[in-house]
């Protein structure tokens, strides 16, 4: 039934192929507005019936998902347009600045929508100027760790021997360190910038990316594919970069988020701690600045809350990813 | 049945001593880190509060002043005859480091029994009721919970909780609900029995040898909130990892066998399905006691809870770099033995992997 909508039932002109009738056709439907003819509609509903990319966006469409997308949509604005949402500039929120005549934790009132924290800083201010550090917590650091561990943990995978027992003592020795206290402990030493900080956040879970490439890729390594493109010819750099990798990196790809969000918590955590960058607003020193006293709880909700926003949002995101696009679940 | 359990004991033996070169590796590590946090600005506190006498026997244990293989080769000996060095600054000044160890790791060991054992049963209980009813009200309230646990900070709910049980329920409910142990100097803050000894350093244990039950019911209701805060942040990753694989089992073939049988659908869930889907969450589970040393970092801090994580930080604060690295040490090693029994124990529990 399909296949005759598909190929009898268009009237051809005599002199034409079909490609430059369908093409014709194709390009009165997007030029002249409002065009439309029946035969054509039909034949396109048929196509769009089967093709599977409709079908994936509709599971990917759920409603928690929506719902982390909107979270990070929400997150994305207030980070790049953070000048024009607030009038309060970032030097204004972040710590030289005492601002003259500032009251410390005052109730929200008109010039200050959410109340003021410890030093007389707007707290709206610092959220909507923490969100474009939120937004660099997250991507940066994560980009570089599973950048270079899947180019290490592919290296060492597809080589065998003696490079893959090096790399795997390696990755064994660091997994056997609290990574977290590592970073604790290194950040004093190297520096408490925000750029020497997410490096080092970077490097440190390299190990962890490595591990998980590795088993991916030693699953891929065996198939059939991969030995008829070697049988081709193909070099090795070749062979793992152009074959194997594009094959075994969708888990990783789903981890992203994961390790986004888990970026976040620990730079956030780090903040809390008093190891941030003090030039920067992070949403971290505003819980410890409010902590646990009864008139500065207001001051201590509304950043954990955006946290909470951010991170969930690259949750709901990352789990909406994998449920549509894993083979494995036919749900 | 006797081969394979001859065949483990080999694996065990084996795996231990794979792990002496790991042992040694780390130490070294270890050695090239305390080098570096000798020179580091925070630490240089440390150096101007020792007393010269202090500073020439450090010299001395330590060797400083001999070249980079003499320092590495005493770094070890003083790491096997147990001197760790002492510390110098702050609250524990004056304690050799391997005592401050004995006297913080059963606090935060207390704090972390709770949410072990308590977490596996209602996790995967949350889970498996989440996969039965998939995409319904259930599944998704629950999935919401869990969300919540992983998403928010520890130390934002740690924050929320000290307000609520210390501030809020005392004063909206006119004084009914005060709970006085969250005010400070409560009466059983002291030690249990006769002043300056302790027993074994556990409180809840201590409690129950001297028979002091003002101290037990303090310890308890110390507990109760910051273990509470745990118990929260816990769940998330084991109800998530339970649900998504007792979805992947309820696809199988057996379960629509073990349906079509007749058997009852209460015990199609939890004899059939359930062992299967358990093994990923089991090794998350037991994978997961090591990584509670780190989750308590946060909580810690944020109730004063004076154990291993509050004292890492200070100590970092504070730049003494002895405790900071008797305390690294000894967490390696915990991490290094739970890897051991995590891997015995997956042997076990997953009667198809069979080691050589």
């Amino acid at each position: 039934m399909t296949k005759q909508i598909l190929d009898d039932d268009i009237d051809y002109r005599e002199d034409e192929s079909p490609r430059k009738t369908k093409f014709r056709r194709l390009l009165k439907f997007y030029l002249l507005p409002g065009w439309r003819d029946d035969q054509f509609s039909e034949q396109e509903y048929e196509i769009e019936k089967i093709k599977s990319k409709r079908r994936l966006f509709r599971r990917f469409l759920t409603p928690l998902t929506i719902a982390g997308l909107l979270m990070l949509l929400s997150l994305t604005i207030l980070g790049v347009y953070s000048p024009w949402l607030t009038i309060y500039k970032l030097q204004e929120v972040t710590l030289p600045y005492i601002p003259p005549g500032g009251d410390p934790f005052s109730l929200p009132s008109a010039v200050h929508p959410l109340g003021t924290t410890k030093y007389g800083y707007d707290i709206l201010a610092r959220i909507i100027w923490g969100a474009r550090t939120t937004l660099t917590i997250a991507i940066f650091p994560v980009a570089l760790s599973i950048g270079v561990g899947t180019i290490l943990g592919t290296i060492s995978a597809y080589a065998g021997g003696p490079i893959d027992y090096i790399i795997m003592r390696f990755v064994d020795l660091m997994y056997s360190i609290p990574m977290l206290i590592l970073v604790i402990i290194l950040v004093p030493i190297m520096g408490q910038d925000l750029l020497t900080t997410l490096v080092l956040f970077g490097i440190l879970y390299i190990p962890y990316n490595i591990r998980f490439m590795r088993a991916l890729v030693l699953q891929v390594k065996e198939l059939l594919y991969v030995r008829a493109a070697k049988t081709s010819g193909a070099l090795k750099f070749r062979l793992m970069f152009k074959h194997i990798v594009p094959n075994a990196i969708s888990p990783i790809i789903i981890s992203f988020f994961g390790g986004a969000a888990f970026s976040i918590l620990g730079l956030a955590g780090l903040a809390f701690i008093g190891m941030g960058d003090p030039t920067v607003a992070n949403w971290g020193v505003d819980i410890n600045w409010a902590r646990a006293s009864f008139t500065t709880f207001l001051a201590a909700f509304w950043p954990g809350l955006f946290l909470g926003i951010a991170t969930i949002g690259f949750m709901l995101l990352g789990d909406g990813i994998r449920d549509a696009i894993d083979p494995r679940l036919h749900i | 049945m006797a081969k394979q359990s001859k065949n483990m004991i080999k694996y065990i033996i084996k795996r231990i001593l794979m792990m002496i070169p790991m042992l040694l590796l780390v130490l070294s590590l270890t050695f090239v880190l305390s080098r570096l946090m000798r020179s580091a600005p925070n630490t240089q506190v440390v150096f101007s509060i020792m007393t010269p006498e202090q500073i020439a026997r450090e010299i001395e244990r330590s060797r400083t002043q001999d070249p980079w293989f003499v320092q590495l080769f005493a770094y070890f000996e003083n790491f096997f005859t147990g001197d760790w060095g002492q510390s110098y600054v702050g609250n524990l000044a004056g304690k050799p480091v391997t005592q401050i160890i004995g006297e913080i790791f059963p606090k935060t060991i207390e704090l972390m029994i709770i949410p072990i054992v308590v977490v596996p049963f209602i996790a995967v209980k949350l889970g498996v009721t989440s996969a039965k009813n998939k995409n319904k009200m259930k599944d998704t309230g629950i999935r919401f919970i869990a969300i919540l646990g992983a998403g928010f900070p520890v130390f934002w709910i740690a924050t929320l909780l000290q307000l609520l049980f210390g501030y809020y329920l005392g004063n909206f409910t006119m004084g009914e609900l005060d709970f006085s142990v969250f005010n400070a100097n409560t009466p059983g803050m002291g030690l249990p029995g006769p002043p300056g000894v302790t027993l074994t350093g556990f409180r809840i244990i201590d409690a129950f040898l001297y028979n002091d039950q003002l101290h037990l019911w303090d310890s308890l209701t110390h507990l109760f909130v910051p273990s509470v805060c745990m118990i929260f942040v816990s769940l998330a990753g084991i109800t998530r990892q339970t649900r998504s694989s007792m979805l992947e089992v309820l696809d199988q073939d057996y379960i629509r066998t073990a349906r079509a049988k007749g058997v009852l659908e209460k015990d199609v869930i939890n004899k059939h399905a359930l062992r299967n889907a358990l093994l990923p969450t089991s090794n998350l589970i037991i994978g997961g006691t090591a990584s509670a040393l780190l989750g308590s970092l946060f909580v810690e801090l944020s109730f004063n809870y004076t154990g291993f994580g509050y004292w890492m930080v200070t100590s970092i604060f504070y730049g003494d770099y002895l405790v900071i690295n008797g305390l690294l040490v000894f967490a390696t090693i915990i991490i290094l033995a739970s890897t051991i029994i995590a891997d015995v124990a997956y042997t076990i529990i997953d009667p198809r992997i069979i080691y050589r």
